[in-house]
């Protein structure tokens, strides 16, 4: 990793930009941690491996809503941005299945705020 | 690809969840004129608003409907969808109340990630502050955004520094608190977690600003993921050359590293965490000197809250009068809270200054868990009070919980309906710091096992009116005489209650009742013979084969056999038990 300088500090913010659209995000703190976001994040990996998909699978702290835990946020183009609670395993093969391929959003996990 | 997506909730949380039939209805609607595959209606498990029926929001847009009918879908579709009408009759203007600042990356970015929280323009006001501000000035800028430590007690964070920084030592330090103790608090924990280098930032802000060249982190041992995530930050930064040597070619020489708490709830008190790090027993010294003036190793010493700190790096971000903009009189920007206990939406929450708790608990919370009535907000942990439901509207901020009689504290929250008993809530806290006392002194090691003893007895019937006085007069000798802020405010639990809840402690001690049918003791399980159906069901389930009779008889309870367990209660159908 390069140091950073005064000189190219404002470049290496420039550089390091996330990807738009296309990337699911697993909150990640101890609290969807114990509700079960590991084998979430797992069953995500896998299954986006196994059907060759090209999205990236992020892992990021805690989003607040705890009584909902676990969360998975989805940024997918073409279908609406959501965020799904208590997500399970099933619920995330449901998120594969139905809003990455099916580009619909799934029914009963959505958390709108 | 769909042209609008609508998503609905029923949210009365009263009888039956209706989203099921509302949506199917929608959907045949959206068939009859051909439109499902144009339109595409979703059911929420959440949809941000409580209490307001069926609600419907359309996606990408603030049409906000609620109260909803079946039969208003006609008319939705019709003028909504199909020619972008508004149907103002059932709009709703929602109030958001949320702002996150202090947790604005948390959830949003990889907190494992240097060039995630770089491209969120994070160190940018280490930058600024780096190669623009003398420290003097970063004061300067700090005391217009008016900052308040987090930790609870809510010293002005300018002035910490600024004694600090005018105090000559060939040595200083920074210390990040987070030794977070209070139960049912867990900000700082969610912050490490997932937004470390926030806090980094800050720290090596404050490092500059005071002329530390050294700075730890104290977290609890309890906290695993937050220490591996903080070190994880603090070795990228090295690599990144934000901390270290020459700081961004500065000349500012900064180093981090972590310590680990045992445990100890004292040690988040100042003086006991510098001990607790010098290798020290961590017990608190009398204040003053401050450790702005002599701290860890006699050295000036600033400690700050985690939450402080994430909130330094806003300020120098997005400048002291952007943050300024919010909160009240006294109290600027906003204020992290664990909102648990009794409440439907339990979770990390963060509102500006001066946002009431009504507002928290209702429009944020979504109300209380099974529509029970509000009792109480506790707020500020064991050192903190309890707030009735009458002053509900009261804007938080320092004054005013300190004028009721509780405190801001580092941010727990926690909702209390009917059922919970003041008496018994006032044994629990005080009960947390007797066992977390460090004993050093008499007021207390010895005022808080008396207190407790007292506070015991009445829960089991057995103290008089009197006792209620000895509870108030050592109250005021362990605010008064004990060392540190543990023992100086472990009976503010106590003497809130007694303030705003005296006729229940009255209860207790004249007529031996506990009306909120907590204190076990107090309790005795009866049939009520009218409402009984002799169905039979409390005696199969009683572990303790203390309901006998028959179905002709009817049956009873034997109060000698009763543990009280509740479990008959909760499978009759009928009410036929009380509980008094």
């Amino acid at each position: 990793m390069d140091k950073l300088t005064k000189d190219n500090f404002q470049k290496a913010k420039n550089d390091s930009v996330q990807k738009k659209t296309n990337w699911i995000k697993v909150g990640m703190s101890t609290c969807g941690i114990a509700a079960g976001a590991r084998e979430v994040y797992d069953t995500l990996t896998e299954e986006v491996k196994r059907r060759n998909l090209n999205i990236d699978i992020l892992k990021t702290g805690c989003l607040g809503m705890c009584y909902i835990e676990p969360l998975v946020e989805v940024c997918i183009e073409g279908v609406p941005h959501v965020v799904y609670g208590n997500v399970d395993t099933k619920a995330a093969l449901g998120i594969v299945d139905k809003h990455i391929c099916g580009k619909r959003v799934m029914n009963d996990h959505l958390v709108i705020k | 690809m769909y042209r609008k997506t609508i998503f609905i909730k029923d949210t009365d949380s009263q009888g039956l969840d209706r989203t099921k039939e509302f949506y199917n209805k929608f959907l045949e609607n959206l068939r009859s004129r051909n439109l499902q595959n144009d339109i595409q209606v979703a059911r929420a498990a959440d949809i941000g608003i409580y209490n307001q029926g069926i609600v419907l929001r359309v996606y990408g847009e603030d049409t906000i409907y609620v109260q909803l009918k079946e039969t208003d879908i006609d008319n939705i579709i019709s003028l909504t969808i199909e020619k972008n009408e508004i149907i103002s009759s059932l709009q709703y203007k929602k109030k958001d109340k949320q702002l996150r600042r202090v947790l604005r990356n948390c959830g949003v970015i990889n907190p494992d990630c240097i060039e995630d929280y770089l491209a969120n323009g994070g160190y940018q006001g280490l930058y600024k502050v780096l190669t623009s501000l003398k420290p003097e000035e970063v004061i300067k800028e700090l005391k217009i955004s008016g900052l308040r430590g987090r930790g609870g007690g809510g010293f002005p964070t300018w002035m910490k520094w600024d004694f600090a920084l005018k105090t000559e030592s060939d040595q200083k330090y920074i210390i990040c608190n987070g030794d977070e103790g209070d139960p049912g608090a867990y900000m700082d924990r969610s912050v490490l977690e997932g937004d470390p280098h926030s806090v980094i930032e800050g720290m090596i802000i404050a490092g500059y600003t005071i002329g530390a060249s050294k700075g730890y982190f104290y977290i609890r041992a309890e906290y695993p993921l937050a220490i591996e995530r903080i070190q994880n930050a603090i070795d990228q930064a090295y690599s990144k050359g934000l901390i270290g040597e020459k700081i961004l070619n500065s000349g500012f020489n900064f180093d981090l590293s972590i310590r680990l708490g045992a445990g100890a709830f004292v040690c988040g008190e100042e003086t006991a965490l510098i001990a607790s790090i010098e290798g020290k027993r961590g017990t608190p010294l009398p204040r003053p000197p401050y450790p702005s003036v002599k701290g860890l190793w006699s050295k000036p010493t600033v400690i700050n809250n985690v939450e402080t700190l994430a909130n330094v790096a806003y300020i120098f971000i997005r400048g002291a009068k952007e943050f300024a903009k919010l909160g009240t009189e006294t109290s600027k920007g906003t204020k992290v809270f664990a909102l648990t206990g009794k409440v439907k939406n339990s979770g990390l929450i963060e509102v500006p200054m001066g946002t009431t708790l009504r507002e928290i608990v209702f429009d944020v919370g979504g109300g209380v868990l099974d529509n029970k009535n509000i009792k109480a907000v506790q707020t500020g942990g064991p050192s903190g009070g309890v707030i009735p439901a009458q002053y509900l509207d009261t804007p938080v901020d320092y004054e005013n919980l300190s004028k009721l009689g509780s405190i801001m504290g580092s941010g727990g929250m926690i909702v209390m309906d009917e059922t919970d008993c003041m008496v018994d809530i006032a044994k629990f806290y005080l009960g947390f710091c007797v066992e977390e006392s460090c004993g050093k002194c008499a007021p207390c090691r010895i005022g808080g096992s008396q207190m407790l003893d007292i506070l015991t007895r009445i829960s089991k019937g057995q103290a008089q009116n009197h006792d209620l006085e000895t509870l108030s007069r050592i109250s005021f000798a362990m605010q008064k005489a004990s060392l540190c802020g543990l023992g100086q405010t472990a009976p503010n639990p106590v003497v809130s209650t007694l303030k705003h809840f005296l006729p229940e402690y009255k209860e207790h001690t004249e007529n031996k009742r506990c009306p909120a049918g907590k204190c076990l003791d107090l309790l005795s399980y009866k049939i009520i013979d009218e409402k009984c159906k002799r169905c039979g069901a409390c005696v199969r389930i009683c572990p303790v084969s203390a309901i006998s009779g028959n179905r002709e008889h009817g049956y009873s309870i034997d109060t000698q056999k009763c543990t009280k367990c509740g479990q008959c209660i909760s499978v009759c159908k009928f009410k036929a038990i009380s509980k008094e």
